[in-house]
């Protein structure tokens, strides 16, 4: 049996986890700090704002290019998920009917099980 | 023959000869790894039986000749995708489960769309739930429906339950589900009232980028992604570690964003006033109490959690106004706890033999 002392795979493998949790151990540590905190969100804070005015550039950007805007594309998405709304509950419909007509099966056709299985433990089955 | 200093000058040339195959195999494997994508994740059978913009509602195909009377409604944390508990065949939750005889619909979540930006908490456990509850039981035909959340998905089941008290859940499962936000100590840090501007942030990029949900995750352990790459190096050789690296890296690193009005009140709700640990949690003008909740519960929790620690989930079980509850701390990680070779051991049997006398 190989130890690690006299094993250099399994000294660099300790190593490593060393490392990392020592390292994990330091940055969380060094992230519990509110001036952490505030850096972190200063630095967040003007990304997101660069974002948002990057964002409304782009938009004034496809208005120029006689592309659709953002809207229009909303729009078409919104209508997009309202048909598939609808094909849903068509769906659901059809199940309904059929399990009111008293066809017990799931959406692949195939008969539902019956709902009686009891616990291992009652009928002193084993797991 | 041993030297004084106990290495075994024998065993070398083996061991010289296993590092060269390995090295060999490293070079041959890397190629492969890179030419190649991973496994296919979540790909038990199922039906989509609702969908309605982030929200999924599936059933999976029954896997048993015979299934228990209550069905069970996995609720999937916001953060992420359900896949984890659905892995690969031999490594799925779910068919676990369908094998054991349960009847699995899953509520799964996909990106929310720019104009779902304005998705509150109120969508989430008035409506979004509750539909799904509605749609179980249409399917099933059977009023009782258990519940199972994971991590969030756990937040928003308490929630849920916490406020429809009269039914009709029948069972409640939680898989590291915090309540104390306080002891989340990163997040807690991160979202400091007195520098995190959350109005600000969700007014200018509407919902919040899996990018930030992402990085806030690996700032908990900032090494281990670094760490993990070199272990995948070193086992590059082994298939079933690499198949192993390609589900889990892959499903971290599928991160969702967050509906923009949603995370505004998970952020001053509950990291600022952690009013789901201070009985103060309303939802739509509706108080959500957690000793509300009387129906039989169980709280599993993993002992090296570094997402959830133990002390933000620790309190869950006193506050839960059931006589049946129980709390079980099991070895693992987060995710460790539900998925991979631990979980099967682990949480997986005893799930099943807690919910199964539960189900008739």
């Amino acid at each position: 049996m190989t130890n690690e002392i006299n094993d250099p795979v399994a000294m660099w493998q300790k190593m490593v986890g060393d490392m990392e949790k020592g390292f994990n151990s330091f940055a969380n540590q060094a992230m519990s700090s509110p001036e952490f905190s505030q850096v972190v969100n200063r630095a967040g804070g003007v990304a997101a704002g660069a974002q948002k005015q990057l964002g409304e550039l782009m938009e004034k950007y496809l208005v120029t290019m006689n592309l659709p805007s953002r809207e229009q594309v909303t729009a078409l998405a919104e209508r997009l998920q309202s048909i598939e709304s609808q094909i849903g509950e068509m769906k659901s419909m059809l199940s309904q009917m059929a399990a009111s007509s008293g066809i017990s099966q799931g959406f692949d056709g195939a008969p539902k099980p019956p709902r009686t299985k009891r616990p291992p433990s009652e009928n002193g089955d084993q797991k | 023959m041993n030297a004084p200093t106990g290495l075994d000058f024998a065993s070398i040339p083996e061991r010289i000869q296993s590092e060269v195959q390995r090295a060999i195999q490293r070079s041959i494997k890397g190629v492969e790894y890179f030419s190649t994508s991973g496994p296919t994740l979540g790909s038990t059978p199922k039906d989509v039986l609702h969908s309605r913009g982030t929200m999924n509602l599936y059933h999976y195909r029954p896997m048993s000749d015979e299934i228990y009377r209550v069905p069970v409604l996995i609720v999937m944390a916001t953060t992420n995708r359900g896949y984890i508990l659905d892995l690969v065949p031999g490594q799925s939750f779910i068919e676990f489960l369908l094998k054991r005889g349960y009847d699995v619909y899953m509520l799964d979540w996909s990106a929310p769309r720019p104009e779902e930006k304005s998705l509150r908490m109120e969508d989430y456990v008035l409506d979004f739930i509750p539909d799904c509850v509605r749609r179980v039981q249409a399917d099933s035909g059977e009023q009782d429906v258990s519940v199972i959340g994971y991590c969030f998905g756990g937040v928003l089941s308490l929630l849920y339950g916490a406020i429809h008290k009269d039914g009709p859940m029948k069972n409640l499962i939680c898989f590291t589900t915090p309540i104390d936000f306080r002891e989340m100590k990163l997040f807690s840090n991160l979202s400091d009232r007195r520098y995190f501007d959350v109005d600000r942030l969700v007014d200018s990029v509407g919902n919040v980028p899996p990018e930030m949900i992402l990085s806030s995750f690996e700032m908990l352990r900032p090494a281990s992604r670094t760490a993990s790459q070199i272990q995948l190096w070193e086992n590059i050789w082994n298939d079933e570690f690499v198949k192993s690296y390609r589900m889990f890296d892959r499903w971290a690193t599928d991160t969702l964003p967050l509906a923009g009005e949603y995370f505004r009140t998970i952020t001053k709700d509950l990291m600022w006033d952690n009013k789901l640990f201070n009985d103060t949690m309303s939802v739509g003008g509706r108080a959500a109490k957690l000793e509300d909740i009387k129906v039989p519960f169980l709280h599993a929790v993993a002992e090296h959690d570094h997402i959830v620690p133990y002390d933000a989930a620790k309190h869950l079980i006193a506050k839960i106004g059931s006589e049946d509850k129980e709390e079980v701390m099991l070895k693992g990680g987060h995710v460790s706890l539900v998925a991979g070779a631990n979980a099967v051991k682990r949480l997986w049997p005893k799930l099943d033999s807690w919910l199964g006398t539960r189900s008739t």
